[in-house]
C-alpha cells in the first residue's frame, strides 16, 4: 500500500506557505501547514506526518526551538525535519544541524530542489 | 491556487509586515528597544525579502537584503540603536514601502542608491569595516541571487569546501573533478551521526543509484564481531562507479544535508574514508575495535563544538493570539446569513406573539444567542484602527520634508476596532485631513515660538467607541481656522451671499463646500486635486459624518463619526400611509409632534416649521415615496428632524414612528437597481421589505423641487 508522503510546513509568512503548498501538492504530497513553532507543536501532538519543513525566523517559537522540542520528545525524535532558510551561512547550517535538523532548503527555493530534498529524507 | 493569487497573498503580507516594522520602529523611537521589538522589525523585513526572492522581484530583494543585513546587526547588538539610526531605518522603511509598491506595479522603482549607502555606512560606522559587507560585495551577492540555480550552487560550493576540508583524510587532498573519462568513483562512508536527526543513509545511497551510479564494492572490513556491534555506528563503506556525465557536485549535493556525518572520497584514487569511531577524530580504526569504544553513538567533538558555536536560542516571544486567514467573501456570506438569522428570529417571535403562544423564556434565550452570534460574526470583520494610524508617521515625515514643520504625533485608542471595509476606506480621508492639519493648521516654527508655543507642533489622533459609532479625532495645536479668510474666499467664489450672516460653525463648514479648494491647495496638500469636499464625501459614503471645532490660535479638531460596520445600521422604522420606511438614525436629530401654530403653510404642499426659532422646511415623505392614505397635515403626524450634509436640516413628515432598531442593510443595486432617494432595503421582523431612506439625497431633491431651504 502506498500513501502520499505527509508533510507539515511551518512558516509565518502566508505567501511562503502558499508557495510551499503549491509546490508540494502538485507533486502529490499531502500537505498540512502551521504558522509558527507553537502551532506546529500543537498540530504534531495530534497528527502524524512523514516530513516537517520549517522556517527559522518565526514569532512565538522559532524553527530551532521547534526542532529542539521535537527531538527532546520520543515521538518525533527520528522525524526528518528540513529547515527553510534565506541565510545560507555556515553558521546557520551548523546551528540547524546542532538543533537536530535533517537538512535545509535555501530560499528562494527551486520547486524541483525542494521536492528532491523532501524525497531525500522521506523514509 | 494560481501564481497571481499567491502573489496577492504576498502583497497583503507585505502591507502587514510594513505596518509591523513601522510599529516596531516607532516603539524603538519611544524607548522600547528590547529584543522582541527589534526582532519583530527584523522579521518583517526578512519576510518581505523572502517573498521578493521567491517571486522574483529583484530590486525589492536587493534592497531588502541590505536593509535586513543592517537590522540583523542591530538585532545581534553589533550596531547600537541610536536616534540617528532609527531615523535612517524609518526612512529606509519608507523606501521599502515604495519598493513594494513598485513591485506591485503601483509606482516607479524608487532610487535607493543614497539610502543604501546610508544603510551600509550605518553598519560600517558601528561594527567596523571588517564585519560590514562592502556595498560592492552586497551588490554582487544580490545579483547572484537573481538566479536560484546560481545561488544554491554558490552556497553549495562554500559548503563543499567545508565538508571537503573536514572530511578528506589529511594525506589525500580533495580530488579535483574527474577528467572526462568513461566513469569515475565515489566512496561513501556514513558515520555514527548519519542516522541522527531523522537522516537515513540508505536513501542517499539509493539516490546515487538513481543518478546512474553502480555500487562496485562494499567495505565491510571494519565490521566487528556480532556481539560488539553498535547499531548506531557506521562500519560500512561503499564505492560507486558513476558515469562521466554525472558531475561531482551532483553527488556531493546528495550528501549536503548530513554534513560531516558522512565522509566522501571522490575520484578513482581517493581512499575509502576511514571508519570514525567515537574516539576524537579517529584516524584509521583498529582492525578489531574495542567493544567499549564503539558504544557512544554521538561523536563528542562534533557535538561539543556545534553547541558551543550555537548561541542560545532567543527567548520565545510572548504568546500572542493565533489567527487564521479567511477569504473575505466567505466571511461576508456568514455575516449575511447571520443577518437573515436575526430577521428569521424576529419573524418567529412576531408569529408566536400573534398566535398567542407564550414562550417568552425560550424566545429570550434564542434572542440572546442570536445577538451573540451576530456580534461575534461582526467582530470577525473588525480590525484595530491601528493599521491606519500606523501609516501616519510616514505621512508626517514626508510633510516635514516638504513643509519644514516638525510635528510630534500622539496616538490613542489604536486598538479600537471597526469594520475592515471602513478601515480600508478610511485611509484616504484621514491622510487628507492630516495633511490639511499640518499644512494649514500648524504654523511654521518661528510663528509658533512668537505665539508662545513649542516650536514642534503636536498632532493628536484618537479613536474611541461611542454607543454603536466610532469617533476619530484629528487635533492639531495650530493657528485654527482663519474665519475671515475662509468667509472672504467663499464670498469670492460665490459659495455664499456677500451679506450672509453665518455662525462660526457655519463658516468652518465652508471648507468642505465643493469648489472651495483652491489651485494652490491642490498642489500643496495632496497633488491629486482632492479637496475637503471629497473628504466629506468619502466619510459620508461610509455612513459617517465629519465636524470641526476650531479655536483661533489654539488649534483645530476634526471629528469623524463612523458606523462600526457598513452592514448593519441603526434605523427608525416609520409608517407613511401604506408603506413602512426606515430613516437612518445617523441623520435623525429629533422627532416631534408639532403644534399647528408652529407650522407655516406656504401654498398647497409646502410648509415650514418653527423649531425653537429656526425655520425648517417640512417634507411630506408620502409625496416623495408615493404612499397612499398617509397623514397630510403636519400636526396630525410626526415630524422627524434630520440633518443632511448638503441641504441643512429638514423635517420629514411621517404618520407614526413604529420602532427604533438595528437593520441589516441590503443593497438595492445588487438586487434591483440604484434608486434615487433610497439608500437600500431591509427585511423587517414580520418579513416585509422596507426601503431605507437616503435622507441626504431625498432632502436635497425635494428642496430643489419646492424651492424651500432652512432659514435661520
Amino acid at each position: 500500500m502506498t500513501t502520499a508522503t505527509r508533510i507539515l510546513t511551518v512558516d509565518d509568512s502566508p505567501s511562503m506557505r502558499a508557495l510551499l503548498n503549491h509546490a508540494l501538492t502538485t507533486q502529490g504530497f499531502d500537505v498540512a501547514q502551521a504558522e509558527d513553532g507553537m502551532a506546529a507543536l500543537d498540530w504534531l501532538a495530534l497528527n502524524e506526518v512523514d516530513v516537517v519543513i520549517t522556517d527559522i525566523n518565526m514569532p512565538r517559537l522559532d524553527g530551532f526551538g521547534l526542532i529542539e522540542r521535537l527531538r527532546e520528545g520520543s515521538r518525533h525524535r527520528d522525524r526528518p525535519i528540513l529547515v527553510l532558510t534565506t541565510e545560507s551561512s555556515e553558521d546557520k547550517k551548523a546551528r540547524a544541524r546542532a538543533a537536530g535538523a535533517t537538512g535545509w532548503i535555501v530560499k528562494p527555493f527551486d520547486p524541483a530542489k525542494l521536492v528532491a530534498a523532501v524525497r531525500r529524507v522521506a523514509h | 491556487m494560481n501564481a497571481e493569487e499567491i502573489q496577492a497573498i504576498f502583497f497583503a503580507e507585505c502591507e502587514e509586515s510594513l505596518a509591523a516594522a513601522e510599529a516596531g520602529l516607532a516603539a524603538c523611537k519611544a524607548g522600547t528597544q528590547d529584543d522582541d521589538t527589534v526582532n519583530a522589525v527584523f522579521r518583517a523585513v526578512h519576510s518581505i525579502k523572502g517573498g521578493a526572492g521567491a517571486f522574483g522581484y529583484i530590486a525589492l530583494q536587493a534592497y531588502t537584503h541590505v536593509f535586513e543585513t543592517l537590522l540583523s546587526d542591530v538585532r545581534d547588538g553589533t550596531v547600537a540603536i541610536t536616534e540617528t539610526l532609527i531615523d535612517v531605518l524609518l526612512r529606509a522603511l519608507d523606501t521599502l514601502s515604495d519598493h513594494v509598491g513598485a513591485a506591485r506595479g503601483l509606482g516607479e522603482t524608487p532610487d535607493d542608491a543614497a539610502l543604501l549607502a546610508e544603510l551600509t555606512a550605518a553598519m560600517a560606522a558601528n561594527a567596523g569595516a571588517a564585519s560590514a559587507p562592502a556595498p560592492v560585495a552586497v551588490a554582487v551577492a544580490v545579483a547572484a541571487d537573481d538566479d536560484t540555480e546560481t545561488t544554491s550552487d554558490d552556497d553549495f560550493g562554500a559548503l563543499l569546501d567545508d565538508i571537503a576540508g573536514a572530511m578528506a583524510p589529511p594525506a589525500s587532498p580533495p580530488a579535483s573533478p574527474p577528467a572526462p573519462v568513461r566513469s569515475w568513483t565515489a566512496k561513501v562512508r556514513p558515520h555514527a551521526g548519519a542516522m541522527r536527526n531523522g537522516s537515513e543513509p540508505v536513501l542517499m545511497l539509493r539516490e546515487i543509484l538513481d543518478l546512474g551510479g553502480t555500487c562496485t564494492t562494499c567495505d565491510a572490513a571494519q565490521v566487528p564481531a556480532l556481539d560488539s556491534i553498535d547499531p548506531g555506528t557506521g562500519y560500512l563503506g561503499w564505492s560507486f562507479a558513476l558515469p562521466a556525465d554525472v558531475g561531482e557536485a551532483a553527488v556531493r549535493d546528495v550528501f549536503d544535508f548530513v554534513g560531516d556525518d558522512c565522509s566522501l572520497g571522490i575520484g578513482d584514487d581517493a581512499p575509502m574514508p576511514p571508519v570514525r569511531l567515537p574516539a576524537p577524530r579517529a584516524s584509521v580504526a583498529p582492525a578489531s575495535p574495542q567493544p567499549a569504544a564503539a558504544a557512544p553513538v554521538v561523536t563528542p567533538t562534533a557535538n561539543a563544538s556545534a553547541s558551543a558555536a550555537a548561541p542560545a536560542a532567543p527567548p520565545a516571544p510572548p504568546a500572542m493570539g493565533q489567527s487564521i486567514r479567511i477569504e473575505l467573501g466567505k466571511l461576508d456570506k456568514l455575516i449575511d446569513a447571520v443577518g437573515e438569522l436575526v430577521i428569521a428570529q424576529a419573524m418567529m417571535a412576531q408569529r408566536l406573539a400573534s398566535d398567542g403562544l407564550a414562550v417568552t423564556e425560550e424566545l429570550a434565550m434564542l434572542e440572546g444567542l442570536t445577538r451573540d452570534i451576530q456580534e461575534s460574526a461582526m467582530a470577525i470583520r473588525a480590525q484595530p484602527i491601528g493599521s491606519v494610524f500606523s501609516r501616519v508617521p510616514r505621512i508626517l515625515r514626508e510633510l516635514t520634508a516638504s513643509t519644514g514643520k516638525h510635528v510630534r504625533l500622539e496616538v490613542s485608542g489604536e486598538s479600537t476596532e471597526l469594520d475592515k471595509t471602513v478601515i480600508e476606506r478610511l485611509g484616504e480621508p484621514l491622510t487628507h485631513l492630516i495633511r490639511t492639519a499640518v499644512d494649514h493648521g500648524i504654523e511654521p516654527a518661528s510663528e509658533r515660538l512668537a505665539a508662545g508655543k513649542l516650536a514642534e507642533g503636536t498632532l493628536t489622533l484618537s479613536a474611541e467607541h461611542k454607543s454603536s459609532r466610532i469617533l476619530i479625532r484629528i487635533a492639531d495645536d495650530g493657528r485654527g481656522i482663519d474665519r475671515e479668510r475662509v468667509l472672504a474666499k467663499a464670498i469670492e467664489k460665490g459659495l455664499v451671499a456677500p451679506d450672509a450672516q453665518l455662525s462660526k460653525e457655519d463658516i468652518d463648514l465652508l471648507i468642505f463646500a465643493p469648489g472651495f479648494s483652491t489651485a494652490s491647495q491642490i498642489s500643496n496638500i495632496s497633488g491629486r486635486g482632492v479637496g475637503m469636499d471629497v473628504v466629506r464625501q468619502n466619510v459620508k459614503d461610509l455612513g459617517g459624518r465629519i465636524t470641526i471645532e476650531s479655536e483661533p490660535g489654539k488649534g483645530t479638531v476634526f471629528t469623524l463619526t463612523l458606523p462600526l460596520t457598513l452592514a448593519i445600521s441603526d434605523g427608525m422604522v416609520v409608517n407613511v400611509g401604506d408603506q413602512t420606511l426606515v430613516v437612518p438614525l445617523a441623520n435623525v436629530v429629533e422627532s416631534l409632534r408639532p403644534d399647528p401654530r408652529e407650522v407655516q403653510g406656504l401654498g398647497v404642499h409646502r410648509a415650514m416649521i418653527n423649531v425653537r426659532g429656526r425655520f425648517i422646511p417640512v417634507l411630506p415623505l408620502y409625496l416623495a415615496v408615493g404612499a397612499i392614505g398617509a397623514v397630510e397635515r403636519p400636526h396630525e403626524g410626526v415630524l422627524i428632524v434630520v440633518e443632511t450634509e448638503g441641504a441643512g436640516r429638514a423635517a420629514l413628515l411621517v404618520d407614526a414612528i413604529v420602532d427604533q432598531r438595528q437593520v441589516v442593510i441590503k443593497s438595492l443595486d445588487t438586487h434591483y437597481r440604484s434608486v434615487e432617494g433610497v439608500a437600500g432595503a431591509t427585511i423587517l421582523g414580520d418579513g416585509r421589505v422596507a426601503l431605507i431612506v437616503d435622507v441626504d439625497g431625498l432632502v436635497a431633491r425635494s428642496l430643489a423641487d419646492t424651492g424651500l431651504a432652512e432659514a435661520a
